[in-house]
């Protein structure tokens, strides 16, 4: 068996809006047309939509490629593309060997049969043969965990045993090929931790892996390579770390707050190093922006840092009350620098601005994204912040400034 | 703003390790319906499908026959039981037939009744298992690929082993009745073969229609309601006459079941041809092409059910 290879060359794939026609009488009519209107099929008819256009990527052995993108980016449509389960509009795709996949991983399961029957049906529909199976049964039945149950139909288990014993079957694939789907949301967090070290082996192992997940620092600490979805077609391709922080600082800017004039006008926010950092390591966060007009004291800037794991906020500062303070209009250049005494995972740095007496946010900023890639603790402060803000007021009569600017131009 | 939309455009495009393949025609590659040639769906189904997954079409039987005798209290005899209903009926309706008649029912009526129940009930089961088969089990059909043939065949398949169950419990009667089947009953296992390809075929055919249009299963159900009265399980064809017998024929199954009944309780060779005298002239009974055109039927029946399910199963997961 030749080793294994996911190929998607130059993949479109049409979906239709709404109601298909499902009983004759709406059959006749839409057969009609399609007899006598020979239609274009790369046309797109009425309420049709491509769910992936142009999509072209290949992984070979020992590469693993994320796919991240929000809800409706086509993401689950290329995996059902790529397992078969759907056929491309135009252009070609397909994986070579065996495929595992863990997508669905216990959709096989029949209610009635027990875990031991079950194990041979599941194995039996993700390609096992029967003789394989019975090798394995052992190690499946050990590695769910459910020794004492798998007399007992499934029907009876709860959810958390019902996917234990479907990724325990998955595991045990021995695949040329890995597709993964979200399923690491499975049983309890051991489990979670196991089912994840077990992708990780598999992963090294060299085969050729394919994951698509919401969970970014899964994605980054798995993948070699890493895909941006939107709307069905890749926005970019790079290196995880690249591919996250362009999907979290643009896909998480809040809409429709722009309305609103800001009392803060931050134009970047720049952090340094760019790279992975290790817990204990200092992260320079370095904004600039300006201030149009004095802004009051109920108006407040802040940096924040986010985990991007659970969304929580792990560090907050009010950078308005710093010295020198962020009330005169004009520009100003701030330094923060923090000690990410965190545990590992990706971190969104957001330049927040609030409203103090009416409580509530204006304005959640422009970000940066930061990783943290080792866990270990290092002693200090958590996230202990040195400030240097440096302002540089505008002229105080704006007149004056304005005035003369026209007499430079005349003269 | 200092997003970095400005280096996207620096790293779209294929990098080294994203580039194309030169082996693009390879077979593992899914293409568009309309790029595939015959040739290549005939490997495909023959090749890729049916002998790669035959295991998993064992298990979905074995599947099938557990599930069904679950939590039932008369469990395995449920499968003699269904045909001995149908046999039971025909009795009935062929002791009426014979007062009227002024005949008396004899043993081999009898026989010949039981050994045409069993393919019918094997038919009926099969067929109404089958075209709820996809439908029924949409979770799978769109979540993971494996040939969807399987799930109509091993539907049939289970209904098979239901039939074979009936066989054993006919032969332990039949020798109860004192009948013994002679040499002629060779005749018998070409017979079932073909009756499970023409079901097989039928089931492919129905269970991928009723997918796209749920009518179907309303239309199967009032076939197999009456079908019945169209195929001879409680009467015989030359019951009808010199043409009728010869139309009566036509039904794909009706020479299956004449020429078990033939073959098996008569112990007629089936090559001979056999003619009845009735009032109104030479009924042709039994001819060797009325069973030719049968096997014919299976067969036609078999591969076309498999080409168009093959040709439609694409578009499964997009309309179930």
């Amino acid at each position: 068996m030749a080793e294994g290879l996911i190929e998607f060359q130059h993949v479109w794939k049409k979906f239709r809006r709404g109601e298909l026609h499902d009983s004759l009488r709406d059959m006749v009519p839409a057969l009609a047309s399609k007899l006598f209107g020979r239609k274009d099929r790369e046309a797109l008819e009425q309420r049709e939509f491509w769910a992936v256009q142009d999509v072209s990527f290949s992984v070979r052995p020992g590469e693993a490629l994320g796919i991240i993108g929000a809800n409706g980016a086509g993401k689950s449509t290329i995996l059902k593309l790529l397992t078969r389960i759907l056929r491309p509009t135009r252009g070609r795709c397909g994986i070579r060997g065996r495929v595992g996949t863990l997508i669905e991983i216990s959709a096989g399961f029949h209610q009635d049969l027990t875990g031991a029957e079950n194990i041979f049906l599941q194995g039996a529909i993700m390609g096992m043969t029967r003789r394989e199976i019975t090798a394995r049964f052992e190690d499946i039945v050990e590695f769910s965990e459910l020794a004492d149950f798998i007399d007992t139909p499934v029907k009876r288990y709860s959810s958390g045993m019902n996917a234990r014993l479907g990724f325990a079957i998955a595991a045990h694939l021995n695949p040329d090929v890995l597709v993964v789907d979200e399923v690491l949301a499975v049983g309890d967090w051991r489990f979670q931790r196991k089912a994840f070290d077990r992708i990780g082996e598999m992963v090294n192992r060299g085969l050729p892996v394919i994951i698509v997940s919401h969970q970014l620092d899964r994605i980054a600490s798995l993948c070699t390579h890493c895909l941006l979805l939107d709307r069905g077609r890749i926005v970019l391709r790079g290196a995880p770390d690249e591919c996250i922080a362009h999907y979290v600082t643009t896909g998480m800017q809040p809409q429709s707050q722009q309305a609103e004039a800001l009392p803060f006008l931050v134009s970047g926010v720049e952090i340094e190093p760019k790279g992975a950092l290790h817990s204990g390591d200092w992260l320079t966060v370095k904004i600039h922006g300006e201030v149009p007009s004095s802004p009051g004291p109920d108006y407040h800037l802040g940096v924040r840092v986010r985990s991007l794991q659970n969304a929580q906020v792990v560090f907050t500062l009010d950078l308005t009350a710093q010295e020198p303070s962020l009330s005169e209009p004009g520009t100003f250049d701030v330094t923060v620098d923090l000690q990410l005494n965190t545990g590992k995972g990706y971190f969104c740095i957001e330049t927040p601005i609030w409203n103090s007496r009416e409580r509530r946010e204006l304005s959640r900023g422009p970000q940066a994204v930061t990783s943290v890639a080792a866990a270990a603790f290092h002693g200090g402060t958590n996230l202990h912040p040195r400030v240097k803000v440096v302002t540089r007021p505008a002229l105080a009569t704006p007149e004056l400034w304005s005035d003369s600017r026209r007499v430079g131009g005349a003269s | 703003m200092d997003t970095p939309s400005d280096s996207v455009s620096a790293v779209v495009g294929p990098s080294e390790t994203l580039r194309q393949d030169a082996e693009a025609a390879d077979a593992w590659l899914s293409v568009p319906d309309e790029e595939r040639s015959i040739r290549r769906e005939l490997r495909e189904i023959f090749h890729d499908e049916l002998w790669r997954y035959r295991g998993l079409a064992y298990e979905l039987m074995r599947r099938d026959i557990r599930v069904r005798y679950k939590q039932t209290a008369l469990g395995f005899a449920w499968a003699v039981l269904m045909p001995t209903f149908v046999v039971l009926a025909g009795v009935t309706v062929r002791y009426a037939m014979a007062y009227v008649g002024g005949r008396s029912l004899g043993i081999a009526d009898l026989a010949g009744i039981a050994i045409k129940a069993l393919p019918w009930s094997f038919f009926v089961g099969s067929m109404g298992f089958a075209t709820t088969s996809l439908v029924g089990q949409a979770n799978l059909v769109t979540k993971i690929y494996f040939p969807r043939e399987v799930l109509p065949l091993a539907a049939t398949m289970a209904q098979a082993f239901d039939a074979s169950v009936g066989i054993t419990a006919l032969i332990i009667a039949f020798t109860l009745l004192g009948i013994r089947p002679g040499a002629a009953a060779l005749w018998a296992p070409p017979i079932a073969i073909s009756a499970f390809l023409l079901t097989a075929g039928l089931a492919l055919l129905v269970s991928c229609a009723n997918l796209f249009f749920r009518d179907v299963k309303y239309i199967v159900h009032v076939l197999l309601t009456f079908g019945i009265f169209f195929t001879p399980v409680f009467f015989e064809p030359q019951m009808f006459g010199v043409l009728g017998a010869r139309v009566m024929m036509l039904n794909p199954l009706a020479p299956m079941m004449e020429g078990l009944r033939f073959s098996v309780v008569l112990d007629h060779n089936l090559l001979e041809t056999v003619v009845v005298q009735s009032r109104h002239g030479a009924v042709l009974a039994w001819s060797p092409w009325y069973l030719a055109y049968s096997f014919v039927a299976a067969l036609a029946a078999f591969v076309v059910g498999l080409l168009v399910f093959h040709r439609a199963e694409s578009k499964f997961a997009e309309y179930v």
